[in-house]
């Protein structure tokens, strides 16, 4: 840490305490046979045997890893193509369609899986229709394979987030030259285009799999009714098998998920060991151009649409529908179960109010702080390659892998017995620190995507010139990556307002958010309340990104 | 001595002892009667200004409750956290180890860890006045009371179910298990992942001889499990699913309000009754607006309220109406089963008794997959 600054240090020193408190406590609880904080505990591997032993481990496993890599084979190319599509060509629509194709993003997966089975469940409305048609279903959405390509479609624009962010900022000037030598759109994208945002690619790809492990909500829908475990319906289970909580066997199997982390992190820094090839602000500006895609314009529209219609349209009208009834299903008409009594219920519960205020607060204000956050450690290791920044690198990836329902828990015991943040317990910072960390992996890169573009020699101009490595910071490398900065922050505030699981712990008068609220109205049995605020939710993140897109929030351009 | 004490206050404290006292005695058949020295709890109660309540019950449901006991106590705020009784548990003892603040009292649907927190010490020992009101069991060493009577019951979807078909008693669930039309059709919870879903199971398996007969039959007719009773409420009215096996009646009873599609059966051969457990924390900060909370849940007064507004069925014989453990007694006699509250209440908590049990579940439910 030689050339590093006290307030670099600082920051790493800060974050890494946030991650491995809580990851910490996980680890040493792993290996007790009672709760860490109980006088009655001993040492020892119990916890990891009786995992290993467990059938369902292993079930859940495999399943798990099936969806992981599913969704990878499905969302990576897709998500890659489609950010190529939206970004570099002149798709038609674009304008418009962004917003609405990240809509899967922001909306709870539980949520979505829920509308699809009102849309194309074993009744719903779609499946009837077809039904009339051509006289049968000729799906199932509770096999395994709907579940896969679900969380796959559902996964395409995270990878897209990543990839566009990236082509942004990549100038015409390399496709251009293979367009002068004669190669097609298609070429154009494989060959030049994609190739120099593989960082880009390779991460949401890493961050894909690792999302994989925590498909929580969609499982727990959809899995269900033919008993398809994973590993958080897993960890689920073990809550209750044993009639108390069994906290090590959980800890044990969050740290399984944890270790998987270490060989992929490896091989993307071994894929990515020279980064130098992938700058693409350098001091030499460069234009940049939409390609015409000439006759592939409509098909690629017409492909577009359809994953549109798939991915977006049919849950969410399925959700829309819900709300705007008291009940459905084969044999009920619109007509007699129209309502708008889940929307009026809504707004009689205090704490359903308390929650949508909250959730407008924890991603506006709280996502700025996180971008904030980020932003600082994507300085203080910024250019620097050396054993810090490498354990660093890895570190940031560490509380993804664990299940946030359970990295939930593990915040509370942080702000339980580490005694300086105590007093914030209940308060909405408990839950911000707690999503802030969680989603660091993925905060993290936005910014990092940003910075790796902008060229050394932009800042070492600077720095001969005199600057210090802050003034450096403040008047070379912030400006240059600005817009990054902005589309990272309304990233952030989509996937801190889509957050459920995390919160279920640090949940309590005046710091409910609706994700969370919306797990706990699953459970009881207040399904049209669950939609009518899932509504709400998806009409305010519309109205957040409008206005964000509106003044100065550029996506793409 | 009632005299004596209450000479020495001022007028206006005495009115307002009267007041707040009237509307519960008046209503109590039974010789429910406060102690003279009351309005000292209530004094202290309202210096502590709130009453944190950890709870399983759903927000909407405590409202009603919540807004009485606040214009019952003026300048007591009830804190209610609605939690999954799980996460209750989790939060609870880890609070406590914590010696941070907890709740003050818990309200919880799962007996079983209840009753583990006051057996393991978590109590507080208050003996409520309105003891003599309830079931002599509703009292456990006034640590714990119980503080609803829901029946568990059957569910089914009225349009896609013919009022012949609906079964009435465990033994006709055997028989519509038989009955290719249900064949998937039926849901419950998943004993294994839902804790109050075991702890019904169980009470089936005391309470009906063929009970692992049964339960083939629902393994062999493929019976679906779930965690979420609004799943599985939701599933029966949309069709997906016909039945449903277990399921608690005042959630039922609710949406069956709503819902024209949702009807509802409690068995006549047994009907198992489940109570919300109610027991004030040794560690809370507001032990005295615990203390009124208790006594306004058991009172008639918010039984009442319990009854018609919050459709959880109320545990005091001197209340009248739908949701009441006086209509239930009448409507199923000696057929109603509580669940008891006790030690036994935690029998299945030992980790090897509950796993065999588990084990010759997942035997009964697998085979369907033959």
């Amino acid at each position: 840490m030689k050339n590093m600054s006290f307030s670099q240090k600082l920051v790493i020193a800060l974050t890494v305490l946030a991650i491995f408190l809580p990851i910490g406590l996980l680890l040493y609880q792993s290996f007790l046979d009672a709760p860490f904080f109980q006088p009655e505990k001993s040492l020892g591997l119990d916890a990891y045997r009786f995992i290993f032993e467990d059938p369902d481990f292993k079930k859940a496993f495999l399943n798990s890893l099936y969806i992981a890599l599913g969704m990878g084979i499905i969302s990576v190319p897709l998500g890659t193509l489609l950010a190529f599509l939206m970004i570099r060509t002149d798709l038609p629509g674009r304008k418009w369609l962004e917003p609405v194709l990240l809509i899967p993003v922001f909306v709870s997966p539980m949520v979505l899986c829920f509308g699809y089975v009102v849309a194309v469940g074993p009744v719903g409305f779609f499946s009837i229709w077809v039904q009339q048609l051509i006289g049968s279903v000729p799906w199932n959405i509770y096999s395994m394979k709907s579940i896969v390509l679900i969380a796959g479609l559902t996964h395409v624009p995270h990878v897209y987030l990543y990839s566009s962010s990236a082509l942004k900022s990549l100038g015409s000037d390399v496709e251009e030259a293979a367009r002068v030598s004669g190669a097609g759109p298609v070429r154009v994208a494989l060959t030049v285009s994609i190739p120099m945002v593989m960082p880009a690619i390779l991460y949401s790809a890493m961050l894909v799999f690792f999302l994989g492990f925590q498909v929580f909500g969609l499982a727990l829908v959809l899995g269900d009714p033919e008993g398809h475990l994973v590993l958080p319906t897993y960890l689920y289970k073990l809550t209750n098998k044993l009639g108390t909580p069994s906290y090590h066997l959980m800890a044990a199997v969050a740290m399984c998920i944890v270790t998987l982390t270490l060989p992929m992190v490896l091989m993307q820094r071994y894929l990515l060991r020279n980064a130098g090839k992938y700058i693409t602000l350098k001091g030499k500006g460069a234009r940049q151009a939409t390609l015409p895609l000439g006759i592939w314009r409509w098909l690629a529209a017409a492909a577009v649409f359809i994953w549109l219609l798939i991915t977006v349209f049919l849950p969410i009208i399925g959700v829309i529908f819900r709300s705007f009834v008291t009940h459905w299903g084969e044999g009920v008409t619109l007509a007699e179960a129209f309502t708008l009594g889940n929307y009026t219920s809504v707004f009689e519960q205090g704490n359903l109010i308390r929650g949508i205020v909250n959730t407008v607060l924890i991603g506006v204000v709280g996502g700025a702080l996180a971008g904030i956050c980020y932003t600082l450690m994507g300085l203080a290791t910024h250019r620097k390659n050396n054993g810090w920044t490498r354990a660093f690198d890895y570190s940031v990836m560490i509380p993804r892998a664990v299940p946030g329902l359970l990295a939930g828990l593990a915040f509370l015991w942080v702000f339980l017995f580490f005694p300086p943040l105590a007093p914030l317990r209940q308060t909405l910072f408990s839950l911000w620190l707690a999503y802030s960390v969680v989603w660091l992996a993925y905060g993290m890169r936005l910014i990092s995507s940003s910075l790796l573009q902008v060229g050394p020699e932009l800042e070492e101009c600077a720095r001969v010139t005199g600057a210090t490595p802050g003034q450096v910071d403040r008047h070379v490398t912030i400006p240059l990556i600005k817009y990054g900065l902005l589309a990272s922050w309304l990233m952030i505030f989509m996937i801190f307002e889509r957050e459920y699981s995390t919160g279920v712990y640090l949940l309590g008068p005046g710091t409910e958010v609706i994700g969370s609220l919306l797990v706990s109205l699953w459970g009881a049995g207040a399904i049209e309340l669950v939609s009518s605020l899932s509504v709400i939710n998806i009409l305010l993140v519309s109205v957040g990104m409008g206005i964000a897109l509106r003044y100065g929030v550029k996506l793409h351009d | 001595m009632l005299r004596t004490k209450t000479k020495r206050r001022l007028a206006t404290t005495v009115a307002t002892v009267i007041t707040a006292l009237l509307p519960m005695t008046a209503m109590a058949a039974k010789t429910t009667s406060y102690p003279a020295d009351y309005q000292k709890i209530i004094d202290a109660g309202k210096k502590e200004g709130k009453v944190v309540v950890y709870g399983t019950t759903d927000t909407k449901a405590v409202d009603p409750l919540v807004k009485d006991f606040e214009a019952l106590y003026p300048g007591i705020k009830v804190e209610y956290n609605d939690l999954n009784s799980t996460e209750l548990y989790n939060r609870f003892i880890s609070e406590v180890a914590a010696g941070a603040g907890t709740c003050d009292v818990t309200w919880s649907s799962a007996p079983d860890l209840s009753i583990k927190l006051v057996n393991d010490g978590h109590a507080l020992a208050y003996k409520s006045p309105e003891t003599a009101s309830l079931p002599k069991w509703a009292n456990w060493k006034n640590l714990a009371y119980a503080t609803t009577y829901e029946p568990i019951s059957f569910i089914y979807n009225k349009r896609l179910v013919a009022a012949n078909e609906v079964p009435k008693t465990h033994a006709d669930i055997q028989k519509v298990l038989s009955n290719p039309k249900f064949k998937g059709k039926m849901v419950s919870y998943d004993p294994e992942r839902s804790g109050v879903g075991f702890m019904y199971i169980i009470q089936d398996m005391k309470h009906n001889k063929d009970f692992w007969t049964m339960a083939n039959a629902m393994g062999g007719a493929g019976m679906k499990v779930y965690t979420s009773t609004g799943a599985m409420m939701e599933k029966i009215s949309s069709g997906e699913a016909l039945l449903g096996y277990n399921i608690i009646g005042s959630y039922a009873f609710m949406k069956s309000k709503k819902d024209p599609s949702i009807g509802f059966v409690y068995p006549s051969d047994y009907t198992t009754v489940m109570s919300r457990i109610l027991f004030i924390s040794k560690n809370g900060k507001h032990l005295n607006a615990a203390k009124l909370w208790t006594d306004y849940i058991l009172s008639a007064r918010g039984q009442q309220i319990i009854s018609d507004k919050a459709d959880l069925f109320s545990i005091r014989s001197d209340i009248k109406g739908e949701t009441t453990m006086a209509t239930l007694a009448k409507q199923l006699g000696k057929a109603a089963k509580p669940i008891p509250i006790g030690k036994e209440t935690i029998e299945y908590l030992d980790q090897k008794k509950r796993l065999d049990f588990l084990n010759k579940w997942q035997g009964a439910m697998g085979t369907a997959k033959k």
